[in-house]
């Protein structure tokens, strides 16, 4: 070639398509956001959207989105030693729960805190739920949607993992008294506890171990007695929970082996009898390539059928960009009067292919209809974008924030 | 009324620039590329050499496309136009072309536009990512006249396009250039007639003649040449309004504008059936169609070309309190009649479900 083509993957480069950037934050210099993502509607009628930090110094930011053309930070809160991480959280009226997770076992705080934060700018502590322990990180993901209880992916004073990879399981937690909170109950993948009957489960070959471990606990009004949990290695499963002292598993799927494990979410489309299941990948350069969104016919719960997957980012353009490429976060269609809903149009971010918007009404052929790729976030460590998680409003705003430096970018769909 | 997807949203917009050999399209879309308005606009060109870009502008170029400095890409054909709109989508996605949000492309001389219209409508996958934003077709001030006598390739281009852009009106008296636009107008009553000279034009002039959205409003409204213009105040040749008329030329009463219109809703089944009918029998002579159907109340806009219709596009209401159905044809050696009682007789009959007889 006589002339030099442009390189497909230059991480300064911003890609779109029917995605306009309305605002960008980059949050007074704390731009590394974890998994948690809340909207909150304050009695004087401003949004407020809650972002857990994905490590230390920071633990959560409050940022007014009224106008979503102009985020404004109102409030910080740091977390108490370097050895933490949030990552996650969530807002139901103004009652904010939010993650605690360490670095290393046995030490604290570990477990989650509720707040009042009725009061954005001066969030008010109400109580604290320990789940720290000799074997126990705390809590890496919290589900808080009903307004009573938290569902969460934890470990716990009680629980010795046969392998320490497997230290975090399902527990629900009951705050109708949000100064009191109970643990209501729980449950384990058969054979990674200590002492299960069980055999411990087979493992994934070492470079793609991440663990039995749950990651997403989700539960929707419309199925309160279901509990959808992405169980990371141990795939997508789904339990009844009607009995919460007696959880049973109805449903299960998993695509690994032969794929490489980390099944992260699964959400339900209740009408249509389909799950989107999501995978997270872990590892930079597409080393763990391909981690993808699935799409699986879940009407019979003892046989649920992978029927495809959502078309994926091309990967000579991002695999090599820098950091992680591939799937992890969905906008997960969360009960209340600020969250965007649909049953066909599933937004979901990428890292480094940036934040992606799919219509699924035809579950065989899903389209990949927008797509938002910012730029490099400035000394990112990743050298490229690392969209790592994404909230869509009632007023179908999206809301993505990048894992490192980047903060939190403001998008509108032309969909 | 819940929310859904615009199916025509996200689609990028292309446009067409048709014409005559001779016509000035060469110079318009030269003077086009160096526009400062062109920024994240594509256009699609037959051949680099021809257009004679200054390489002073150049920023990025490739094989086959070159970014300008004010942001617009310049891109060549290399097989045909589906391949080179395919490629450049893909290049698109995968960032090696910098975004775009429109696509202008550039037609040869001698080329019928029907087959490149059709070609978006019926490659599935231009459709799912491009709509066709408008046919432009320029004709020629000087020679215009006895090119439409003599071409019919160039009475195609004119009867079927979106907008005439009349160039070299400094080089044509008055008098000619009222009489080339009454030739016109015989070929194509509805689509607004601009003068050119020197191939200027503002990028503005050219865009926004499709139907952009499944939301209603006056656009669509426009797009089915209904908005107030002065044409559409003018009288009609029967009198009884702009609908329920024909228009035809003196000269060339071969290529006609019928208009329909009917206040009884269809079944989507029977309208489907007497278009086809329609499109079996006379697909060629079918020049262009538009319209707003009601079916069973609702709102479906349909446009086509020859015998490939568009996807149909359902409305999320109705753009005006006027609900009846109307169809506007351009066709050749057709009359009115025909096709009305057509769709009037298809029309009656009513699937077993509704029939009650």
């Amino acid at each position: 070639m006589l002339n030099a083509p442009q390189s497909a993957s230059r991480a300064d480069q911003t890609l779109s398509l029917n995605m306009k950037l309305l605002a960008h934050h980059e949050l007074a210099g704390f731009g590394g956001l974890g998994e948690g993502m809340g909207m909150q509607l304050t009695s004087d009628g401003r949004r407020i959207l809650w972002l857990a930090h994905e490590s230390a110094p920071k633990n959560f930011s409050g940022v007014d989105v009224t106008d979503p053309q102009n985020p404004k930070l109102i409030v910080q809160t740091e977390l108490p030693h370097m050895k933490l991480r949030s990552n996650s959280l969530d807002v139901v009226g103004n009652i904010m729960v939010v993650a605690y997770q360490t670095t290393t076992v046995g030490i604290k705080p570990a477990g989650i805190d509720i707040f009042d934060v009725s009061q954005p700018e001066t969030p008010r502590l109400l109580s604290h739920f320990d789940c720290s322990g000799p074997y126990s990180r705390g809590v890496h993901a919290v589900w808080f949607v009903d307004g009573r209880y938290v569902h969460m992916s934890s470990g716990a004073s009680d629980f010795q993992p046969r392998n320490p990879l497997d230290d975090q399981f399902y527990r629900i937690i009951d705050i109708i008294d949000p100064e009191k909170p109970v643990e209501v109950g729980r449950w384990w993948y058969p054979g990674t506890r200590e002492g299960d009957e069980a055999p411990p489960p087979p493992r994934l070959p070492a470079q793609f171990d991440m663990g039995f471990r749950t990651h997403n606990t989700n539960v929707f009004p419309e199925q309160p007695n279901r509990a959808f949990i992405g169980y990371i290695d141990g795939g997508a499963v789904v339990l009844d929970i009607s009995d919460m002292k007696n959880i049973k598993v109805v449903s299960q799927w998993n695509h690994s082996p032969p794929f490489n494990g980390f099944t992260h979410t699964v959400l339900p489309l209740f009408d249509r009898g389909l799950w989107i299941v999501s995978d997270e990948c872990v590892q930079d350069n597409g080393a763990d390539w391909p981690k993808l969104v699935w799409v699986v016919d879940s009407r019979n719960e003892a046989n649920p059928v992978p029927i495809g997957t959502f078309p994926a980012p091309p990967y000579d353009a991002f695999a090599k960009r820098g950091g992680r490429f591939g799937a992890h976060n969905l906008h997960e269609n969360l009960p209340g009067p600020t969250s965007f809903r649909s049953d066909t149009i599933i937004v979901g971010s990428f890292f480094n292919a940036g934040v992606r918007v799919y219509d699924t009404s035809n579950p065989y052929q899903v389209q990949e209809i927008a797509y938002f790729v910012p730029g490099a976030p400035k000394l990112s460590p990743a050298g490229a974008i690392q969209l790592n998680d994404v909230y869509v409003d009632d007023r179908r705003i999206v809301y993505t924030v990048d894992r490192f430096t980047g903060g939190l970018y403001i998008l509108e769909m032309n969909i | 009324m819940t929310w859904s997807r615009d199916a025509l949203a996200g689609k990028i917009p292309v446009t067409l620039v048709t014409g005559f050999l001779g016509s000035g399209k060469t110079t318009l879309i030269s003077k086009l590329l160096l526009h400062p308005d062109m920024r994240r606009v594509a256009v699609v060109i037959n051949e680099m050499g021809e257009i004679g870009i200054d390489h002073d502008l150049v920023t990025v170029s490739s094989e086959n496309i070159t970014l300008l400095a004010n942001g617009c890409i310049c891109c060549s054909v290399r097989t045909d136009l589906q391949e080179t709109l395919r490629d450049l989508f893909a290049q698109r996605r995968v960032g090696e072309v910098f975004d775009f949000d429109r696509v202008i492309v550039e037609t040869t001389g001698l080329a019928d536009p029907a087959p490149l219209v059709q070609t978006l409508a019926s490659d599935t996958l231009l459709a799912a990512h491009y709509r066709l934003d408008g046919l432009i077709t320029l004709v020629d001030g000087l020679h215009g006249e006895g090119q439409i006598d003599q071409q019919t390739e160039a009475v195609k281009q004119i009867a079927i396009a979106d907008k005439i852009l009349v160039t070299k009106t400094d080089l044509t008296s008055a008098d000619h250039l009222e009489t080339l636009c009454e030739r016109i107008r015989q070929l194509n009553s509805q689509s607004p007639i601009e003068f050119i000279q020197q191939g200027e034009v503002d990028p503005k002039r050219l865009i926004d003649l499709g139907l952009s959205s499944s939301r209603a409003s006056l656009k669509t409204l426009q797009f089915l040449g209904e908005a107030l213009t002065v044409d559409a105040v003018s009288a009609d040749v029967t009198g009884s309004g702009r609908y329920l008329g024909q228009r035809s030329a003196t000269h060339n009463s071969a290529v006609k504008t019928l208009s329909l219109r009917f206040t009884e809703p269809f079944e989507w089944l029977s309208f489907s059936s007497a278009l086809e009918l329609l499109t079996t029998l006379r697909g060629p002579d079918l020049l262009r169609l538009k319209g707003i159907i009601n079916v069973d109340g609702d709102p479906v806009v349909i446009q086509g070309v020859q015998h490939i219709i568009d996807t149909p596009v359902k409305m999320d209401r109705w753009p005006s309190e006027d609900k009846d159905s109307r169809l506007v044809f351009i066709v050749r050696n057709m009359e009115l009649d025909v096709i009305r009682n057509l769709f009037q007789a298809v029309g009656a009959i009513k699937s077993a479900s509704t029939s009650t007889t």
